[in-house]
């Protein structure tokens, strides 16, 4: 599992090789092994036959992470905190044999696999960009466990240490470099152990900066006015991001602060009491179950169509390249490897496409990501053009037009013509049905939707809308095109909205009803955010418009016929857009009025309209009907087959319109809330606000099988 | 149980509170030093008499640390018999000292005492001493707690004071100062600052700006509004989530000015005042202590004044004068609509907007100018009350002998 080897300078060569594993891992297994291996070390330095130690790995990987299974499942405090402080005294063991340490990091090291490389004297990484090195516990809820706060405060000082930890940012070896978190890059990994031995022979200090009388935190402690000024702004930095929602950056930002005012030791130790804390909490469970769990269930393609080959596509056609949401989506393919054809009604107007795609590389070239060279060659793997028959070695063409029915199909017919049999078309439209589209479609089989959002470079989720000709194979091809460009494909039913602009309405009709029960609409936005969504439900119809959040609320009145109820939100929407024609931001006018210089402000004249005006008010109610009415959407959409699986719904909601991350997505939500307290409460918001609090009958069954009923995880005890 | 009563008040003039600042030069030991001798002078004092001196010290680290009370007393040759007691109410500790004082008189178990308070800003800047109600990240988010500015600014908003409104009350303030220090209202219990030669250092409050006009103030940009784009402004929208945005109305011409001075009250009871000599020209009425929400934070004036009311038997019309410190605008406007109080016997000789709020000084400092006024209109009430950090309010009601 660890292999010994000294040399004729007395360097010794740790390799870690975990045995029957692909990768390896940090656990008790290897804390054991390293025991003999320490004392050997040791027992080597006082007979003076140790000038320094080497650690790598004859892995393809350097090290990866803890045992998220474990972190998911534990609800023991005093074993987790036991572990921790057993990884941290192993810690502190290898980095104090007495001589300095080189870790060589050959391939990845993450997470807790990570920490070790902290603490280890130098650092050095094979400069290969497939390598990442960092530390994302963050974005599951938590934070390094193994001393990796206080040793990153101590090399790098707090306001650096702050930033990388609470970012969770993996980086690159030449980003790690220049970001501080590793001392040197070698070309490959033989020249990698040469460069570790050198360092050794030259280097003469085998402890550590905090092993030092004297020495002191780069940049100064939280006793210093500077450094304690930067941590309070960051508190209120913090605040107003994520309204005290997240407990992990939380604690980040106070680890560094209570332990940069103690020894080391004693710091390492106030981060395992908060590690401790943050592993037991709701929302850390909620983030592993939601970004590992849920998330490589889609990753394995658990939902995809079996029985159909791989498909790798390698062109894509995007039409409306010079539009936002054709360039964002040419940007993506590129960067993920793919060439592609940009067409627009001319070569001009496809060519600001391009401009995007400069305009997206240039700051990475500015910051030493990317060299000229590469964004050149990027550049030129992009085709411009006004004429379809580009498309003729396109494996798939996305059409990004503008809205209009007529003129997809028309787009599509174009395109169609060049394309053969093996490629596919894909519509992305946000209200208009896949079905209708495909009517006029040469090969409707090979026609589906791909929903992307806007900013369609940055939001990580696709929905695959699957129309009623839609074949299985152009379902499963359409997965994997989604996956190759690094993004979450959940597949939906063509059904109005689909399933994220479906639920993401439910929200805000609901603040709607709010206002027009004459509750203040700051109060309405202000909990909007306070709960958790990236902006309050009234602003978020002013950016879609009125009549889109009208529309849909229609097509789902058309969908059930009789048996539709409608929404006392629509009443309110008539209002505003009949009576007062305010139908959103692209008019300048809605639920707030815009200023020239972009701010907007909510429209005064609202608490006129809507009321009676009520000020006092119930705030967990208003937030639990903001959250609870997406919650029961999402089920319904479950249940009617508009989305197949706990993962996409999950992973749907937190990616495609901001769901709270921390209650892990639309139906871990009810395993926070606990299933009997969900049920309870939806029936006292049913009796008081009406029967869009009905609780379907796919509930009970759903939350069975997330395996995730609170109690089991003693969650809710 | 006996009556507590005030002998005599004085205090230092008002030093601007920067390195600018004329008082920046002394250190804060001569501050509290001159402040305690010149009460010794003034009043023939044999100090062995006294038997403890409560002093307000905000900030009391660096030059005011280590217990700087009792630093003081020993500086300024006092009797070894005299105790020294720092407290911290923060922006009441001045008052807070004159009450604890009071107390220990009214109970007996003291005969004579000094209260006062201290604030070299200058030297020792707000914060230094940097505790957790200021730095610690995890205390700051549990609580929602903002930079005192922004919850002055919040108060405005919600109690829909406009720029207008504040700038208005600051006017009147500088005016009001303006005229009573050219009426020599404040020359009885100020005493100048000398160097150790005797020579003046400073004999007026140097921060304030008699030539200030509507204009001037209009001008001034708002002071707390980048530090509440960092966070605070949605810090505060945590718990008062039915405001829009937070109207930054408060500038550094509406709020209190930064300065330097000490102050100090000489308290006994009847029979000891009688036996050396000390002439009564109060008492204390009633006391009064209220903690409020914290994020608001500087809306404790009014229960704290509620409550000394109501220990003394009284009613808000039965207050001849007030003094709310202007720490800044928003919060004597709100005190005043909390009580209902006429604009014309509310801090009727300005205040720290035009004048400076030397923190741990100030409470000791109202005290004084409020007696005095009572005896040149010849009333017989007076409420001095502030506004605290963390949340809270100090109230003390004194009447005339």
């Amino acid at each position: 599992m660890i292999y010994y080897k000294k040399d004729t300078d007395n360097i010794v060569t740790l390799t870690l090789d975990m045995k029957g594993r692909p990768r390896n891992v940090i656990n008790h297994e290897i804390f054991e092994a390293f025991v003999p291996v320490l004392e050997q070390l040791k027992a080597d330095k006082k007979r003076g036959a140790l000038k320094g130690v080497i650690l790598t790995s004859g892995k393809k990987t350097f090290l990866a992470g803890g045992d998220l299974d474990y972190l998911y499942q534990t609800n023991d405090p005093a074993e987790v905190f036991a572990f921790c402080e057993k990884m941290k005294k192993f810690l502190r063991d290898l980095e104090s044999p007495g001589v300095a340490v080189v870790a060589a990091l050959n391939g990845s090291a993450i997470a807790t696999g990570f920490e070790v490389a902290l603490a280890c004297h130098h650092r050095i990484a094979v400069d290969d960009r497939r390598i990442v090195l960092g530390l994302p516990e963050v974005e599951l809820g938590l934070i390094p466990g193994g001393g990796g706060i206080v040793r990153l405060m101590w090399l790098l000082g707090i306001e650096k240490a702050n930033h990388i930890v609470s970012s969770g940012q993996l980086y690159s070896p030449q980003e790690a470099l220049r970001v501080g978190i590793i001392d040197d890059l070698a070309p490959n990994q033989k020249e990698m152990l040469e460069m570790a031995k050198d360092w050794l022979l030259n280097n003469k200090e085998s402890r550590r900066p905090w092993d030092k009388s004297g020495e002191r935190i780069p940049g100064g402690s939280a006793k210093d006015a500077l450094v304690a000024d930067f941590i309070r702004a960051e508190a209120a930095r913090l605040a107003a991001k994520t309204h005290h929602n997240y407990p992990a950056p939380q604690a980040i930002l106070n680890v560094l602060s209570e332990g940069s005012k103690v020894d080391f030791d004693t710091a390492e130790r106030i981060e395992s009491r908060y590690y401790t804390q943050l592993v037991m909490s709701k929302q850390c469970k909620n983030m592993i179950k939601a970004f590992w769990f849920d998330s490589n269930y889609i990753r394995h393609g658990l939902n995809r169509p079996r029985g159909f080959g791989k498909f790798r596509p390698k062109k894509v056609g995007v039409i409306g390249a010079g539009g936002m949401m054709g360039s964002g989506i040419a940007y993506a393919c590129l960067r993920n490897g793919l060439d592609v054809v940009m067409k627009d009604v001319s070569k001009l107007i496809a060519e600001r496409g391009r401009e995007y795609v400069r305009n997206k590389l240039n700051p990475l070239v500015q910051s030493g990501e990317m060299s000229s060279a590469e964004r050149d060659q990027l550049l030129k793997r992009i085709i411009t053009t006004e004429d379809p028959r580009e498309f003729e070695t396109c494996d798939l063409v996305i059409e990004a037009v503008f809205e209009n029915a007529m003129v997809k199909q028309k787009v599509t017919k174009e395109a169609e013509a060049f394309m053969d049999e093996y490629s596919f078309m894909a519509s992305n439209t946000i209200s208009i049905p896949i079905t209708k589209l495909a009517e006029v479609s040469m090969r409707p089989d090979n026609y589906v939707g791909l929903h992307f959002f806007h900013p369609a470079d940055e939001v990580p989720l696709v929905e695959i809308v699957r129309g009623a000709r839609t074949s299985e194979e152009t379902v499963a091809r359409a997965f994997d095109f989604v996956k190759a460009i690094k993004k979450t494909p959940i597949i939906v039913k063509d059904d109005w909205g689909f399933y994220a602009a479906r639920v993401q309405n439910t929200f805000i009709l609901e603040g709607i009803t709010m206002l027009k029960e004459g509750y203040p609409p700051a109060l309405i936005e202000n909990l909007g955010r306070q709960a958790g969504m990236p902006k309050g439900a009234l602003a978020l119809a002013d950016d879609l418009g009125l009549n889109l959040v009208l529309n849909y609320e229609r097509q789902a009145g058309e969908h059930y016929g009789p048996k539709y109820i409608p929404h006392p939100a629509v009443e309110a929407l008539d209002k505003m857009l009949q009576e007062f024609t305010r139908p959103g931001r692209n008019k300048k006018a809605g639920f707030y009025e815009y200023t020239e210089d972009g701010q907007r402000h909510l429209w005064p004249e609202l608490s006129t309209h809507f009321g009676p005006q009520l000020s006092a008010f119930e705030r967990q109610e208003l937030i639990d009907r903001l959250l609870i009415s997406q919650v029961l959407e999402a089920v319904w959409c479950m249940q009617e087959g508009v989305i197949n699986s706990i993962a996409a719904a999950n992973l749907g909601s937190i990616y495609g319109w901001g769901f709270p991350a921390f209650k892990g997505g639309t139906i871990q939500y009810i395993a926070d809330y606990g299933l009997e307290a969900f049920v309870a409460r939806c029936k006292y918001l049913r009796e008081k606000h009406g029967s869009r609090f009905r609780v379907p009958k796919k509930l009970k069954e759903l939350v069975k099988e997330t395996e995730l009923v609170g109690d089991l995880l003693g969650m809710n005890s | 149980m006996s009556d507590a009563f005030i002998f005599d008040a004085l205090r230092t003039p008002r030093g601007r509170g920067k390195t600018n600042g004329s008082l920046y030069e002394v250190k804060p030991l001569d501050l509290l030093g001159t402040a305690l001798e010149k009460l010794r002078l003034r009043n023939q004092l044999d100090t062995k008499e006294v038997d403890d001196a409560i002093i307000g010290c905000v900030t009391p680290t660096d030059d005011q640390g280590f217990n700087i009370a009792k630093a003081a007393l020993i500086h300024a040759g006092w009797h070894q018999n005299v105790g020294g007691l720092t407290i911290n109410r923060f922006c009441a500790s001045g008052l807070e000292a004159v009450n604890l004082a009071a107390a220990k008189i009214k109970i007996g178990w003291s005969d004579l005492m000094v209260a006062g308070g201290l604030e070299s800003m200058s030297r020792v800047p707000m914060g230094s001493d940097a505790g957790p109600l200021m730095y610690d990240p995890e205390l700051i988010n549990r609580a929602d707690y903002i930079p005192q500015g922004i919850s002055a600014d919040l108060i405005a908003t919600i109690e829909g004071f406009s720029r207008e409104d504040v700038d208005a009350f600051a006017l009147n303030s500088h005016q009001r100062a303006a005229e009573a220090m050219q009426a020599g209202y404040f020359a009885k219990s100020l005493v100048p600052i000398y160097d150790r030669s005797g020579l003046l250092i400073l004999d007026h409050d140097e921060y304030a700006r008699p030539d200030t006009d509507a204009t001037i103030l209009q001008r001034l940009r708002p002071s707390f509004a980048a530090t509440g784009a960092l966070g605070f402004d949605e810090m505060a929208l945590h718990k008062y989530p039915l405001v829009e945005k937070i109207n930054h109305v408060h500038t550094a011409g509406n709020s209190s000015g930064i300065v330097d001075a000490a102050a100090v009250v000489l308290m006994g009871s009847k029979e000891k005042g009688h036996a050396l000599g000390l002439k009564p020209r109060a008492r204390i009425l009633s006391i009064g202590n209220a903690s409020v929400e914290p994020t608001l934070m500087l809306t404790g004036p009014g229960p704290a004044a509620q409550q000394a009311l109501h220990h003394a038997k009284m009613q808000s019309k039965d207050i001849d004068l007030w003094e709310c410190n202007e720490a800044f605008a928003a919060v004597v406007l709100k005190f005043q609509r909390d009580l209902n109080i006429p604009h014309e016997r509310l801090n009727v000789n300005g205040g720290a907007i035009a004048m400076g709020h030397p923190l741990g000084a100030t409470g000791a400092i109202l005290i004084g100018t409020l007696l005095d006024e009572m005896e040149r209109r010849d009333v017989q009430t007076g409420l001095v009350t502030l506004c605290v950090g963390g949340g809270m309010g100090v109230a003390t009601i004194i009447e005339r002998i």
